[in-house]
C-alpha cells in the first residue's frame, strides 16, 4: 500500500461542498491504491492529482491505509476524508455488500468489513447504506448457524469474523442478532477450536483463525471460555524456527499474514510482552484509544 | 554487447524475419521473432518462466529467445512508464527485469488508455507475472470488448490459468464476466466438477457454481452431484452446505414431504427423526455419543424450555447433566463453554420463583448477569 497516497477530487476549491459529485469530478474513484503500480507520480497532496483513465481506490487499501496511519500516530488531517467516503459509497451494491473498486470486481463480507471499518475510522458512517449493509449480513448467516461470505454460502470463520466486527464496529451486535441467534453464532465458532482453530467444519485448523475465530468469539464475550493452552500450543507449532515467523501449519513456510494473525491470536490470549488487540478494528488497543482520542477532538469534545 | 551491435544485428536479421502473421499467437507473445526450431524455444521459455533471469544480448547459437519489451522495434513508439514509489520506498519489492520491463509498458500502454491488439497480448505477458493485478484484468476486459475479441478462446484461455490458480479471485471474477458476455453457462458445472474434483472445498469454486446454478437456473442435476460428492466424502462439508442451498431454492423446506425426505437421510445415516425427534437422538446417544449430538439434546432440552410453560425441572435437570458430561468427559477442550451454557440455562430457567426473571446472563462485555432466587436444582 502506498503511504499516505489518495486519489483526490479535480474540483477546485470552490466546489469543494456538493450533495453530489459534478460530472467531472472522480470521487466516485477516490481511495487509497493498493501501491504506486499505476504509475502516477508520487504525490502526498490532498488536492486534486494527475488524471488517469484507470486510477482508483481499493476498500481494503483504504481500510489499510487509514489503519496504518492510525497506528502511526498520524492524525489524518492530510486525508481527504470526503473523497474517501464519497469514494466508499460508489462501492456499494443493492444487496448492502461492497465492491473492491469501481471498475467491478467481486463483492464478499470481506468487503463489507473494510467498509465498516473505514466509516468507523473516519467516525462517519456517511459512506455506507447501513441498513442494507445489515440486510447483506444477516442474509448470509448459514443453516449451521455460522456466516458465509454472501447468501447461501458455505460458513466460514473469516466471513464470520468480517460479519461480527462489522456489525460490533456499527454498534449494532445486539440489536440485530436475538440473543438465540447470537448463542448459535457463538455454539459454531467455539466448536472450531480443534486444538487450534478451523476455518469450516471438517477442515484442517490454521493458525490464522485464531485470530479470525479467537476475535469473533472475544466480540461475542465467551472467548474466556476456550482452552488458551491447546490454541497457544498449536499457533506456537507454526512457528519457523529458522527464519521466525508463523505459518498457518507446522513445518511450513512461514508468511507475513499468518506472522501477524499468529501473533493477534496470542494477543488475545494474553501472551505476555504482546500489545492487546482490539478484535473489531484489528489494530492494538493503544491505536483504538488513540483514534478514540481523535474522534473527541474532531467532534470538538476533547479538553 | 553494445547498443549498436544489437541494432545492427536485428537489421541484419531482417532478412530473414517473418511477417508477424506467420508467427503463432504464443510465440509472438513471448518476444519470439522468428519462426525456425521452435521446439527448442518452447524448452527455452520453459526456463525462463522458472525464474531464471535472461539476457538481453543477442545469442547467434540460439536465436529464438525472450526479447524485453524495451528492445522491441515494434515497441518503439512507446516511452515506458516506470513505477514511482517516491523517496522513502518501503518494503519495496525486488522485482525482476522481466517484471519491470513487461509492467513499465503496460503502464505505458494504461496512461494512453490504448486499445491495440499488441496491447492485448501484453496484458496476458502481464497476468503471468502477476495474476492478482485487478486492473491488468480490467484492461484486459476493455480490450476484450473493444476489439471484438473471440469470447470462446477467451473461456480456453481463463479455464487454463484457473486450472494453475484456482485459488485466485480475480480469474473467477474474470470468467464470470465472459461467461455473461457470452450468455453461456453450459461448460460450468463441468469445469467447475473439475476442479472440484482437484480440492472439493475450494470457496472459490463453489461460489462461482452457486452464482451458475441461481443465474441460469441448471438446478437439475445438482442434487444428485452433491451426492455423489457426499459419496465420496460424507464429511465435506461445502457438500452438504450445496444439499441445503439445492434444496432450499428448489423447494419449499416448510412441505412436509421435503423434509421428511431429508431426515430419513440423516436417519439411515443414523442420526435424527422428526416426529420422536427426541427419543431418536437419546436412542442414538447409547452408541454415537459426539458432541454434536449432545449439543443438539441440550438445544433441544433449551427449546422445550423456552417454548413450554409450567414446571421444567425435569428437563433443566437433563440438559444441565448433558453440560457436565459434555464438560467432563465428551468434549473436554471446551469445558468451560459448557460450563457456561449450564449456568446460562440455570439462571434462565431456574423457576422456583416464578416472579423472578433474568436477562440473558453474562452476554454485555464486561457486565455481569442478573442473579436469580435459587433452589432446588438452581442451587448448585
Amino acid at each position: 500500500m502506498s503511504p499516505g497516497f489518495t486519489i483526490v477530487s479535480h474540483t477546485t476549491n470552490s466546489n469543494k461542498k456538493r450533495l453530489c459529485a459534478p460530472p467531472e469530478s472522480n470521487l466516485g474513484r477516490c481511495g487509497f491504491r493498493g501501491s504506486s503500480h499505476i504509475g502516477v507520480p508520487y504525490s502526498t497532496s490532498k488536492g486534486p492529482g494527475v488524471s488517469h483513465p484507470y486510477d482508483s481506490g481499493h476498500v481494503a487499501m483504504t481500510y489499510t491505509g487509514l489503519a496504518c496511519l492510525v497506528l502511526l500516530g498520524d492524525d489524518l488531517s492530510r486525508v481527504n476524508k470526503e473523497a474517501c467516503l464519497m469514494g466508499l459509497k460508489a462501492l456499494q451494491l443493492e444487496d448492502g455488500s461492497f465492491y473492491a473498486v469501481p471498475e467491478g470486481s467481486e463483492n464478499d463480507m470481506r468487503f463489507v468489513y473494510c467498509a465498516a471499518c473505514i466509516c468507523y475510522m473516519l467516525d462517519d458512517w456517511s459512506g455506507m447504506d447501513i441498513k442494507k449493509a445489515i440486510d447483506y449480513i444477516r442474509g448470509s448467516m448459514s443453516y449451521d448457524n455460522g456466516i458465509g461470505q454472501g447468501a447461501g454460502l458455505e460458513s466460514h470463520g473469516g466471513s464470520t469474523f468480517c460479519a461480527v466486527a462489522a456489525l460490533s464496529l456499527m454498534g449494532k451486535l445486539e440489536e440485530i442478532f436475538s440473543q438465540r441467534e447470537l448463542n448459535r453464532i457463538r455454539r459454531w465458532c467455539i466448536m472450531r477450536q480443534q486444538n487450534g482453530f478451523q476455518g469450516r467444519p471438517n477442515k484442517p485448523v490454521d493458525t490464522c483463525y485464531s485470530f479470525w475465530v479467537g476475535a469473533t468469539l472475544e466480540l461475542l464475550d465467551v472467548f474466556q471460555y476456550t482452552n488458551f493452552e491447546k490454541n497457544r500450543n498449536y499457533i506456537l507449532s507454526t512457528q519457523d524456527r529458522l527464519v521466525g515467523g508463523f505459518a498457518k501449519w507446522p513445518d511450513s513456510h512461514p508468511d507475513p499474514l499468518h506472522a501477524y494473525f499468529g501473533i493477534c491470536g496470542l494477543s488475545l490470549i494474553g501472551e505476555a510482552n504482546l500489545r492487546r488487540v482490539h478484535p473489531a478494528l484489528n489494530v492494538s488497543q493503544r491505536a483504538f484509544e488513540y483514534l478514540q482520542h481523535l474522534h473527541r477532538t474532531w467532534r470538538g469534545t476533547c479538553t | 554487447m553494445s547498443a549498436t551491435t544489437q541494432t545492427s544485428d536485428v537489421a541484419n536479421k531482417s532478412a530473414l524475419f517473418h511477417p508477424a502473421t506467420e508467427i503463432p499467437a504464443y510465440y509472438r507473445m513471448l518476444g519470439i521473432e522468428e519462426t525456425s526450431q521452435v521446439s527448442s524455444e518452447l524448452q527455452d521459455e520453459k526456463k525462463s518462466e522458472e525464474g531464471v533471469e535472461e539476457e538481453p544480448e543477442i545469442d547467434y547459437e540460439n536465436p529464438f529467445r525472450y526479447m524485453f519489451y524495451r528492445d522491441r522495434k515494434e515497441w518503439a513508439d512507446l516511452e515506458p512508464v516506470p513505477q514511482d514509489d517516491g523517496p522513502n520506498p518501503v518494503v519495496k519489492i525486488a522485482y525482476s527485469d522481466k517484471f519491470t520491463d513487461v509492467y513499465d509498458y503496460f503502464r505505458a500502454l494504461l496512461k494512453n488508455d490504448e486499445k491495440s491488439d499488441r496491447a492485448f497480448t501484453l496484458t496476458a505477458e502481464a497476468i503471468e507475472l502477476n495474476a492478482a493485478n485487478y486492473t491488468v484484468w480490467h484492461y484486459r476486459r476493455v480490450l476484450l470488448q473493444a476489439l471484438e475479441k473471440d469470447l470462446r478462446e477467451e473461456m480456453r484461455y481463463i479455464t487454463a490459468i484457473i486450472e494453475d490458480q484456482p485459488k485466485n479471485y480475480q480469474v473467477w471474477h474474470h470468467r464470470r464476466m465472459v461467461v455473461e458476455w457470452l450468455n453461456d453457462p453450459s461448460e460450468e458445472l463441468e469445469f467447475i466438477a473439475e476442479i472440484l474434483s482437484q480440492d472439493a472445498k475450494n470457496y472459490h469454486a463453489w461460489q462461482h457454481r452457486q452464482w451458475v446454478l441461481k443465474e441460469y437456473k441448471l438446478w437439475d442435476s445438482e442434487l444428485e452431484y452433491v451426492e455423489q460428492l457426499l459419496e465420496e466424502d460424507v464429511r465435506n462439508n461445502s457438500a452438504w452446505n450445496q444439499r441445503h442451498y439445492v434444496i432450499s431454492h428448489m423447494t419449499d423446506y416448510s412441505d412436509p414431504a421435503i423434509l421428511n425426505r431429508e431426515v430419513q437421510i440423516l436417519q439411515d445415516r443414523g442420526l435424527s427423526s422428526h416426529p420422536g425427534l427426541l427419543e431418536q437422538i437419546l436412542e442414538l446417544k447409547e452408541t454415537h455419543c459426539s458432541p454434536y449430538l449432545l449439543g443438539f439434546l441440550v438445544d433441544i432440552y433449551e427449546d422445550s424450555l423456552e417454548n413450554t410453560s409450567g414446571d421444567q425441572e425435569e428437563v433443566l435437570t437433563k440438559a444441565l447433566e448433558l453440560c457436565e458430561l459434555l464438560a467432563q468427559e465428551k468434549d473436554t477442550i471446551r469445558r468451560e463453554y459448557w460450563h457456561y451454557v449450564g449456568r446460562s440455562l440455570q439462571t434462565k430457567y431456574c423457576s422456583s420463583d416464578p416472579s423472578t426473571t433474568s436477562s440473558a446472563p453474562e452476554t454485555d462485555r464486561g457486565s455481569a448477569s442478573v442473579s436469580v432466587h435459587q433452589e432446588t436444582t438452581c442451587n448448585s
